[in-house]
């Protein structure tokens, strides 16, 4: 398919249908020409639509349609692997004024929102409601809308499964402009194929999401958080399956090294973690949390899982346990990815999951290859969900020398990832920059299937080309 | 050195407080904790007690419930603790401090020793009044620093490091003193699991208004009301491309509307 350019004749139809909100040439601001991760590479848009409602994308959806120009979704913009560069030119339909949060339904758990609802807004919302909105990812202000499109997992994923579990209802657009709903505020279905699933992180290649109807849950009542103390990283990895086995179930389960802790406190200027327990170095932290309905439940919780940490080799453990304490002890957590962009000018990364089991041995071999690749390597991450990050970074270096060692990295731990029974990723998606693994991963035949299951829905491949499945 | 912190219990204040339909502030269900310049002063008085030796009390005047803001302070630092119930009734700073003075008394009676040190936070984050140390002060009759945020012994009273809008006054004081504590260039420790599960076991003596020697007394300063901050206009987006002609214009708009 070869797409055709953006008009001033389409510019003209697009500013009909979104009144002063179509943007062009040098009006576009320079941010819609990247995510977070511009390694990957920059364009600028033909044109921005910044829309207000389904009708408007839906308009916008079916100039571009009539005229073979590419459409590519857009929320914060807040993604690490592409996925909502316009690559190929066109037009970015940016959902992000669609904020509103539509209306709670308590009795029956559910929150009606736009697509462009923040993560950050509709959590806190749900909190003075009395409610838990479960999925938990560290880019709070990211949308909720691409959230779901990329099935965002986050911290609370061990227990609370990733934002795709959560999404109930949606309104999507598909690329032709027809409206479609998919799914109901109920609690199960056995009616037919699942679409909705389908479309939950379909990265904006099948449809535009424009509305969503989310689970919640009850507040829990209590929560602690405790640190681990580690001497070093094996033995911090190695204790998450007991966490595990013990039977605790914890809402969160994160590690991290001394490196991305030392980092995180030179770009925050607190400690709070501490380097050196009774004297001995931390090589390595496990931070996690639990939640119970009583104080006393609390108190057995804690000690249990004090217990296992001790027992598998924790030098001590820290309790976080007021509200105050809770909060500085994840948004230090929260920090990781921050510090390492703060002390790092070029920075690559992947999200590979393995089996629980098999943590240690992706983490201890993606760590061993700092060496042989000549970067510095930093990792962190779900332990309890298997999900780990890795980042690759160095500072005074050429990028087109980085990008060869970023890429020998790669090859090298997501073929571990797969050894070890992994996929190639656990939250960040797919986006532009990862196909080529996702297709190692995958394989000739589902990668096919992938592109039929796109064809149906997008047959002229205008929504963002060249995502996901190529 | 003995010290004894003064710890008020407080709204959680990450939460924003609105007022409610009667005028009040509505603060049913936001979560009560140790206010922060009273957690700041425990860290202090630990750490001046680990080097110099010592031992740290800690007490609230509160009603039962309180316990656990206290066992919290139990786990990082402090060795004792108190929960006094004071009399009923509305209390203005000058009661607060008078019941606190008794409170002192009564705690120093139950440990068999004076207090050489006794800390306040430099202020409450509910209230914000910041007169309660000094007030206390000059109930009990002893020297008075406010805003520490650093504390060192020397011979026959303590050093003592007041931090001030243009930078630090170091002031020497004899024992026993009251200080009131600012943020210090430290935050609070997170408690052990060992620490934790002791604090959470141990009973706080809980003491009557009667039994510390409080009477209830009339406030001189009644609160009238209060209103909530006039919400912010909309500003100005200052969207010039060139930074140098940005910056012209809002220095313009901000000599129109008289800023500068």
């Amino acid at each position: 398919m070869e797409f055709k350019p953006v008009t001033a004749e389409i510019l003209e139809q697009l500013s009909a249908a979104a009144p002063g909100r179509v943007f062009s040439g040098g009006d576009i601001s320079a941010d819609y020409s990247h995510d977070e991760m511009p390694i990957y590479g920059e364009r600028m848009p033909e044109a921005v639509v910044q829309t207000l409602t389904t009708e408007e994308v839906a308009a916008v959806c079916k100039i571009c349609y009539d005229d073979d120009i590419p459409i590519v979704p857009r929320g914060t913009g807040t993604g690490l692997c592409g996925g909502c560069v316009a690559d190929q030119g066109g037009v970015i339909i940016d959902t992000s004024k669609m904020d509103k949060i539509l209306g709670y339904d308590k009795d029956n758990f559910t929150v009606r929102v736009q697509a462009g609802v923040l993560l950050d807004t509709l959590a806190a919302d749900c909190l003075a409601q009395g409610m838990l909105y479960p999925p938990d990812p560290g880019e709070r202000f990211a949308t909720v809308g691409g959230n779901v499109a990329t099935n965002a997992g986050g911290m609370r994923a061990v227990k609370y499964g990733a934002t795709r579990d959560y999404v109930r209802a949606m309104t999507v657009v598909l690329p032709s402009g027809e409206i479609i709903r998919l799914g109901g505020e109920v609690n199960k279905t056995s009616s037919g194929y699942s679409l909705i699933h389908l479309m939950a992180g379909s990265e904006g290649t099948l449809g535009i999401i424009t509305e969503l109807s989310m689970k919640l849950l009850p507040l829990p009542k209590q929560t602690v958080s405790l640190l681990g103390l580690f001497p070093d990283l094996d033995s911090a990895i190695s204790c998450v399956p007991q966490v595990k086995l013990a039977g605790l179930d914890p809402q969160a389960l994160e590690f991290m090294s001394r490196a991305n802790v030392a980092e995180i406190q030179e770009f925050l200027g607190k400690e709070v973690y501490p380097a050196k327990c009774d004297g001995e170095d931390v090589g390595a932290y496990l931070l996690t949390t639990f939640e119970g309905a009583k104080p006393e439940l609390m108190d057995e919780i804690m000690e249990q899982a004090a217990e296992v940490f001790l027992e598998n080799g924790a030098l001590d453990v820290l309790v976080f346990d007021t509200p105050e304490a809770i909060r500085t002890a994840w948004s230090f957590r929260g920090a990781a990815l921050e510090a390492i962009q703060a002390k790092f000018q070029l920075i690559d990364e992947c999200d590979v999951v393995v089996p629980i089991p098999n943590i240690p041995e992706l983490v201890n071999y993606a760590n061993s290859l700092e060496g042989e690749v000549g970067l510095a390597i930093r990792t962190s991450g779900h332990a309890g969900d298997g999900n780990v990050h890795m980042n690759v970074c160095a500072n005074d270096m050429d990028k087109g020398e980085f990008l060869a060692k970023a890429e020998k990295f790669m090859e090298l731990v997501y073929a571990k990832g797969w050894e070890l029974g992994g996929l190639c990723s656990g939250e960040h998606g797919i986006g532009r920059a990862k196909v080529p693994y996702l297709a190692q991963f995958e394989g000739g035949v589902i990668m096919e299937l992938m592109r039929g299951i796109k064809k149906v829905f997008d047959p002229k491949g205008l929504l963002n080309p060249g995502k996901v499945c190529g | 050195m003995n010290i004894l912190v003064c710890v008020k219990q407080v709204p959680d204040d990450y939460v924003e407080i609105r007022l409610d339909g009667a005028g009040k502030p509505a603060t049913a269900g936001v979560e009560i904790v140790n206010n922060a310049f009273d957690t700041y002063a425990v860290e202090l008085a630990a750490r001046f007690c680990e080097a110099n030796g010592g031992a740290v009390t800690v007490l609230t005047l509160g009603k039962d419930g309180a316990q656990s803001g206290l066992k919290n302070l139990l786990a990082v630092g402090a060795s004792k603790a108190y929960l006094i119930t004071p009399p009923e009734g509305d209390a203005d700073e000058n009661c607060v401090a008078a019941w606190l003075a008794a409170a002192v008394q009564k705690c120093q009676e139950l440990n068999d020793e004076p207090f050489d040190l006794i800390l306040c936070g430099k202020e409450s984050t509910d209230e914000i009044s910041g007169q309660v140390g000094a007030m206390l002060a000059e109930k009990l009759d002893l020297p008075f620093v406010s805003s520490v945020i650093e504390a060192m012994p020397i011979d026959g009273g303590l050093s003592a490091r007041q931090e001030t809008e243009f930078g630090y006054i170091r002031y020497e004081v004899p024992t026993p003193a009251v200080f009131t504590i600012a943020k210090p260039g430290y935050d609070p420790r997170y408690p052990t699991i060992k620490n934790k599960m002791a604090a959470r076991k141990a009973v706080i003596p809980t003491v009557s208004a009667a039994e510390a020697g409080m009477e209830a007394r009339p406030a001189r300063v009644v609160c009238l009301g209060y209103a909530e901050p006039p919400h912010r206009q909309a500003g100005v987006k200052v969207q010039e491309k060139e930074a140098a002609v940005a910056a012209a214009k809002a220095v313009a708009l901000m000599a129109e509307a008289k800023a500068l």
